[in-house]
């Protein structure tokens, strides 16, 4: 099999798994109990009100024609509009989902750098002080539970280092007149710190437990040895020969857990009442807001695929031996 | 026999690994060998008897749980009386080790090109365009064509990334090469290309070679001494034809015995037991318990290491007899 087939097969896969996924979004909102007017809390509709609205949404037409028309209006990117707001579910998704994208890209870069650091070094200093805190803080940051983080950070240290607690915005934020481009990025990344700290610890204890094992079982191979008898000094072996064999299944464990980490956001974006996609989801569960929540479900999905397709492009990159 | 001095000379060398719970492992106890220039000599020996160990501290490329005492001189330089200071200007530029390149020896993430030139760039044999240029050179002199310098690992076959491993030996032109079972894990065809193909290097381009292996034969075929391991220690060395025809401990005896002849006509046997664990002191000779020859001293009194004619040692009480015609 040739390496060029690779990449146009893994594009047809993530195709193929896009479309199953858009299928089982459609078919699982079908198979509950009940409709999208059932659950509408509008104590005073009549029989003849909701029916009416049964056919205006077209849910009186057959499932088969139902999947046709969702599937086309798909492909023009009509998601449907929100219940609550009456606004195209498109525009209501992408303003929470840029919110948390920025909030976890930041927490994500901040332990990818960190973990790849400190999981290295650990390894490399094996069995000394330094690999020993730099465990235990890991394991520490991996074992807590992420609201509880959240919370001790909320508690503790915000108001010592002058952040806010919450939010996405200052409360006295554009009322004296018209702010610059500069103070509303400042005033956004203020808040975005703590959440994507509390995010970044997490994920960091995770990844330095996982970098530090790969580098260590990558560090005894057979190709180390090797490139010490060549005369390469340590430094040099540890970052030429063991960091990238090190990353290849770092690469796949990292791009996997970023995939669910777009949904799983939600206890952070609730401690620091931070108005990303997380909690625009649980707010929508709480309206019944059947469009929206179909939308949000689509878009999480999404994010899975992708991600494992960057993964599955990363590992070609990196592995030579990558033919299937 | 040549006259020169000595290239290489170990000289009482112990390894000693930290086990867990105090306890020591006492691999190699005292080797002491010279090789001369263009010389190549076997190292032979079962599993465990610390061959690779002896080769991996000529070049002190043993792990931190190894503690090493002697000195190995090289080109009249005690290479490791500064530990990695004095030894790793040495690596690779005066004395190459070829793995076993069955194993994984090379990087499977970088081109075998790459990595033949590594070396060069390390030592500052050559750099850039010359290191490609001489990289090629040396793939086509083990046989490889030059193209394929640009391959990765994965894309060559065993017999040519052992050929390949020879190349990266060769890199920075030593004199001394350390070959540790380089025909290991490869069939009897490609075995012997492999072979011939180290005895045609060596002699071209004056290299002196010690080979590791735990298969005699290979031995006898390609090394002009052979150096027999046992339980740490060197227990017979000489000219290979000497220890051939009149082997003067029973353990190169019985390893001659257990090869099998190509005309089928003597029984092939095999040395029963296994070889002691050396994680304590072993009292008298540790080959006592496989010997068909012990007597009354062996179970006690360590045997003496005596050279039973010019240029072959043995270290076995059935030769004591000689010091008593020639006291000391």
């Amino acid at each position: 099999m040739q390496r060029s087939d690779y990449i146009l097969k893994r594009t047809l896969f993530a195709l193929l798994t896009v479309f199953v996924a858009i299928t089982l979004n459609f078919v699982l909102f079908r198979a509950l109990p009940g409709d999208a007017v059932t659950g509408l809390k509008c104590h005073n509709c009549t029989i003849q009100f909701k029916n009416a609205l049964r056919k205006d949404l077209g849910l009186d037409k057959s499932k088969w024609q139902q999947y046709v028309i969702y599937l086309k209006d798909l492909a023009h990117g009509d998601m449907g509009t929100t219940f609550i707001s009456h606004r195209p579910v498109r525009g209501e998704l992408w303003d929470p989902i840029k919110k948390t994208v920025a909030m976890i890209g930041l927490g994500t870069v901040f332990s990818i750098v960190f973990g790849i650091f400190t999981g290295v070094i650990s390894a490399w200093r094996r069995g000394t002080v330094l690999d020993k805190v730099s465990v235990w803080t890991g394991l520490a940051f991996y074992s807590v539970p992420t609201q509880w983080l959240g919370l001790m950070i909320v508690y503790f240290v915000a108001d010592r280092i002058g952040l806010p607690h919450g939010g996405i915005q200052s409360p006295d934020y554009g009322i004296l007149g018209n702010p610059g481009t500069l103070d509303f990025l400042k005033d956004r990344i203020e808040h975005m710190i703590l959440p994507a700290l509390t995010l970044g610890l997490v994920l960091y204890g995770d990844y330095t437990l996982i970098v530090r094992s790969a580098m260590l079982e990558t560090l005894g191979e057979d190709y180390v040895l090797t490139a010490r008898a060549k005369g390469m000094s340590n430094w040099a072996i540890v970052w030429k020969h063991g960091f990238r064999n090190a990353m290849l299944p770092v690469v796949t464990l990292i791009a996997l857990s970023l995939g669910f980490i777009l949904g799983g956001a939600i206890t952070i974006e609730y401690v620091f009442d931070y108005p990303g996609i997380g909690l625009a989801i649980v707010d929508a569960i709480d309206k019944r807001d059947y469009a929206f929540l179909q939308g949000a479900f689509l878009a999480l999905t999404l994010s899975v695929i992708l991600f494992n397709f960057i993964a599955d492009l990363l590992y070609f990159k990196l592995d030579p031996r990558v033919t299937t | 026999m040549s006259t020169r001095q000595p290239i290489l000379r170990a000289e009482d060398l112990h390894v000693w690994f930290d086990l867990p719970g105090d306890s020591e492992l006492h691999a190699v106890q005292g080797v002491s060998f010279e090789l001369r220039p263009g010389e190549r000599m076997g190292l032979v020996g079962e599993s465990g008897c610390g061959k690779t160990t002896t080769i991996l501290a000529l070049m002190g490329l043993l792990p931190a749980s190894a503690s090493v005492a002697g000195r190995v001189h090289l080109e009249g330089e005690d290479i490791l009386a500064k530990g990695e200071e004095s030894v790793s200007p040495h690596r690779w530029k005066d004395i190459a080790m070829v793995f076993q390149g069955a194993m994984n020896a090379f990087n499977p993430v970088k081109t075998i090109g790459s990595q033949i030139a590594e070396p060069m760039e390390l030592h500052g044999t050559a750099t850039g365009r010359a290191a490609r240029a001489q990289v090629r050179e040396l793939l086509e002199l083990v046989g490889i064509s030059g193209e394929r310098a640009e391959r990765y690992p994965h894309e060559f076959s065993g017999g040519m990334r052992q050929r390949a491993a020879i190349a990266l030996a060769l890199a920075c032109e030593p004199h001394v090469l350390l070959a540790d079972e380089p025909t290991t894990a490869l069939d009897v065809m490609v075995q012997a290309q492999i072979l011939e193909l180290l005895v045609r290097l060596t002699r071209d381009l004056g290299l002196a070679m010690i080979l590791v292996t735990h298969d005699l034969p290979v031995v006898a075929q390609v090394c002009d001494r052979a150096a027999v391991m046992y339980a740490g220690e060197i227990v017979e060395m000489g000219q290979m034809t000497t220890i051939y025809h009149d082997p003067r401990h029973p353990y190169t005896r019985m390893l001659f015995a257990a090869t099998p002849d190509l005309l089928g006509d003597e029984d092939v046997l095999s040395i029963p037991g296994a070889p002691p664990r050396l994680d304590h002191e072993i009292v008298g000779c540790p080959f006592t318990p496989r010997c068909d020859s012990a007597f009354a001293p062996c179970p006690t009194a360590h045997p003496r290491r005596l050279e039973v004619a010019p240029g072959h040692e043995a270290l076995c009480h059935l030769n004591d007899h000689l010091v008593a015609e020639r006291p000391a």
